[in-house]
């Protein structure tokens, strides 16, 4: 009896015994997460704005493809649904955002199902998974559609909805590993002085995946995320750092470091908590790794573009990362040992 | 209020070296209003079983008649005794709902007529002369206890091993649990007899510094020591007095953190303050010191914060130990509906009870009165490795991958992560997004370690 004695009080038997603390803070996984969706709005708004309403279908069809893949595993591994923490909205949006604007929204659905069961569901949901769930999905996509996911590009054309299924076009990175840094730059840009292009593939007027393009609305989340203690600058500034290194080497650094999906992969992908190492050490041999791997696979490997397989490649080491770096002890700082 | 130095120049405030968490401080609730002075309660249970160690030993009967103050328990082996804290009759010696176990032996003292009737404690005119054996014998014979929380007997934290050497004391008024306020609102009722306190702590331990670590969200309190210091100079000679303000932060109040903030010395893992040259002791064991040495007049109150917004008057009381818990509600308007749990302590390190019907002992500081928007009763989630818990631990321990290995079945592996440092100060736990009881994780792997030993040493047919 909790109130003998007392007038009022909570009645007998309900009251909660527990350890320490009783207070707990106020962010959560799933604020955290939907955070993050949210934080990829400004994106998805701008890739309807340049490309039409498809990119919204591709996005909502891989979504809906995570959301299915992570209720199937609910009821399999019989556990409460866990669909509200919004971790598979996020694969969703994050898988679609690596997907070019002009494919065809069922593909992404199959995509968004494959990378949930296979790379998060398997491995035991929430916080098992080894690699990035809305890559894995990218990596199987290209494997299972490969001239869709290389092919269907739109040029981007601010306030038309509609774009006709025509005009595909190709992304600055595969033509300038086809024809050169001229050629890349004609693909997006006609005119205007030396660096002008700068501006078109900070706004994000270039054809390329329904997310990456816009380097500005990329910024906006990230900065949203990093205002709220969400990402940390560690592994994105030493991507740059990995990949402007390697760029170097290449005859267009500047057209590297700002197209390509580079912005979207080190702000929100190799930032997932999950896959990325814990320690700011950790973290930056993490980085750039990462952007060591991607300059090495656009400059001398078979693809146009490197991020995907960089941050897939990194994911493996993680758990070693998390081993060689650990946080400082302080029992022992100024000890000799 | 003033502004501090600080604020102004935009200086950094001290603090500890790593991790820490600042939660929703709550101290309004109670740091405005004067301690009030609980009317004598029908009846206290004096519990036998006060601090870590052996229990004491009574030394009245069923049938005694006893003096507010009188020694009703002897010390056995390194405790401390305990005396009636209300004048009376004592009705029982037995079993008694214990606040920190479930029972334990109690003598239940009933109210006299005059129940706040006092042995007589004369001034000591000497008091300030008395060799340093006689005050810590002093302080032993009053039955102080470390009035912060943890309960250890205070002469023994006084009393220095032979070949140690410090010197500073440090007055512990940081006060960095949220809730509690009954140090902060010591210090601003009590100033003089604790800067005596610990000006007689000091020359117990041969020290003459003595360094005062308050948060910075307790200003007045501060200016308030700064003030006194400056006025009772010439009683305070040799020893030097400082107040350092410490940045709001949890654990600040933490022994070791705030040697940390206040000297820069680091205590190793296992090795005490005195390893470093500290001794630290808490403001309101300060002030029972001063009666100790000056009145011989022993611990029979503590000041104690009832807080939380499940208690309808939320304030301090100075309570007559032994003082059930259930009075100290009534006294307090009463508890509302609402109340989902009951912390003996602060919400960070505190324990919860299971009924009000418990007296209080020498270690209870506060009690915190929850409603469920205030604490957290939802389930835990997997470990998502986003290490807010690695940011947060003050010592740079693994909380997330000791709570992996625990839940994946392998507490002993887990000592690498840093397990026996742990002092459960509850930072990772606070600031795990997963709601993972990672204290409770470490706890896990520390009663295995436990269990492992026994083991070995039984095989080993020790």
């Amino acid at each position: 009896m909790a109130n003998s004695g007392v007038g009022g009080g909570p009645s007998a038997g309900t009251l909660h015994l527990s350890y320490g603390p009783h207070v707990r803070s106020g962010e959560s996984t799933s604020s955290i997460m939907w955070q993050v969706n949210l934080a990829l709005l400004p994106a998805l708004i701008w890739a309807v704005g340049v490309f039409g309403v498809r990119p919204l279908l591709i996005t909502l069809a891989a979504v809906l493809g995570c959301v299915a893949g992570e209720q199937l595993f609910c009821l399999l591994q019989k556990r409460r649904t866990t669909l509200t923490d919004g971790t598979a909205v996020c694969s969703g949006m994050l898988l679609a955002f690596t997907l070019p604007p002009g494919l065809s929204p069922w593909m992404a659905t199959i995509g968004g199902f494959l990378a949930i069961t296979l790379t998060k569901g398997v491995f035991g949901g929430l916080g098992h998974n080894i690699f990035n769930v809305a890559l894995i999905g990218r990596a199987m996509m290209m494997a299972s559609f490969p001239v869709a996911m290389t092919t269907k590009w739109i040029p981007p054309q601010l306030g038309n909805f509609f774009p006709p299924d025509a005009l595909t076009t190709a992304t600055p990175l595969a033509i300038l590993k086809e024809k050169g840094f001229e050629a890349a730059l004609a693909s997006f840009y006609q005119g205007g002085g030396e660096y002008d292009y700068l501006w078109r593939l900070a706004l994000g007027l270039r054809p390329g995946s329904i997310g990456e393009v816009s380097v500005l609305c990329i910024l906006l989340g990230a900065a949203f995320l990093l205002l709220r203690g969400i990402i940390k600058l560690w592994i994105p500034l030493s991507i740059f750092a990995g990949l402007g290194l390697v760029s170097l080497l290449s005859t267009a650094p500047l057209l590297h470091l700002f197209s390509g999906g580079v912005w979207l992969g080190a702000f929100f992908m190799a930032t997932d908590y999950v896959t990325s190492p814990s320690t700011p050490k950790g973290q930056i041999v993490f980085g750039v790794g990462i952007g060591l791997l991607t300059g090495l696979i656009r400059l001398y490997g078979g693809y146009p573009e490197g991020i995907c397989y960089a941050i897939l490649l990194m994911n493996i080491v993680v758990p070693a990362l998390n081993d060689w770096f650990r946080p400082k002890r302080v029992s022992t700082m100024g000890v000799p040992s | 209020m003033s502004l501090s130095l600080s604020t102004v120049l935009g200086k950094s405030v001290a603090t500890f070296f790593k991790g820490g968490v600042h939660p929703a401080e709550f101290k309004e609730l109670t740091c405005q209003t004067p301690i009030e002075q609980l009317a004598a309660p029908k009846q206290v249970q004096l519990h036998l079983q006060q601090h870590i160690g052996e229990a004491a030993n009574p030394v009245v009967k069923k049938g005694d008649v006893v003096l507010r103050g009188q020694l009703v328990a002897s010390a056995v082996g390194s405790g401390v005794p305990v005396h009636a804290s209300i004048a009376g009759k004592v009705a029982n010696i037995g079993r008694a709902p214990h606040p920190n176990s479930v029972e334990g032996q109690a003598i239940v003292i009933e109210a006299g007529e005059n129940p706040f009737q006092e042995v007589e404690f004369p001034e000591d005119t000497a008091w300030r002369e008395l060799p340093a054996a006689d005050m810590l014998s002093r302080i032993r014979e009053a039955g102080i206890v470390g009035l912060g929380g943890a309960a250890f007997p205070t002469y023994r934290k006084l009393t220095l091993p032979a070949g140690h050497k410090v010197d500073t004391l440090i007055i512990n008024g940081a006060e960095c649990e949220p809730y509690l306020t009954s140090d902060h609102r010591m210090m601003l009722e009590y100033p003089e007899q604790m800067l005596l306190g610990a000006w007689l702590m000091a020359r117990v331990i041969g020290v003459n510094r003595c360094l005062i670590g308050i948060e910075d969200n307790k200003q007045d309190a501060a200016e308030l020591l700064e003030r006194k210091i400056g006025e009772l100079h010439s009683s305070l000679a040799p020893v030097k007095f400082e107040v350092r303000v410490a940045r709001t932060r949890y654990p600040q109040g933490s022994e070791k953190q705030l040697i940390q903030a206040l000297t820069g010395r680091n205590v190793p893992a296992r090795k005490l303050p005195m390893d470093v040259g500290v001794v630290v002791q808490n403001v309101a064991t300060a002030v029972a010191c001063h009666e100790a040495i000056r009145y011989k007049r022993p611990l029979l109150d503590r000041i104690v914060t009832m807080s939380g917004m499940g208690l309808n008057q939320p304030k301090n009381l100075r309570v007559p130990l032994g003082t059930g818990l259930a009075t100290l509600v009534a006294a307090c308007g009463g508890m509302k509906d609402t109340v989902v749990k009951i912390v003996a302590g602060g919400p960070m390190m505190g324990r919860t009870v299971p009924t009000i019907e418990i007296p209080l002992i020498k270690g209870n500081g506060g009690f915190l009165f929850l409603t469920k928007a205030e604490t957290y009763l939802g389930d835990f989630q997997a470990c998502v490795m986003c290490a807010r818990c690695l940011e947060a631990c003050p010592l740079g321990l693994e909380p997330n991958r000791i709570s992996i290995l625990v839940e994946a079945g392998h507490p002993l592996d887990t000592a690498e992560h840093g397990t026996h440092e742990c002092f459960e100060c509850g930072c990772c736990s606070y600031a795990c997004p997963s709601k993972r009881p990672l204290v409770q994780f470490i706890q896990v792997a520390k009663t295995a370690y436990r269990r492992d030993q026994r083991l070995k040493e039984a095989a080993h047919g020790k």
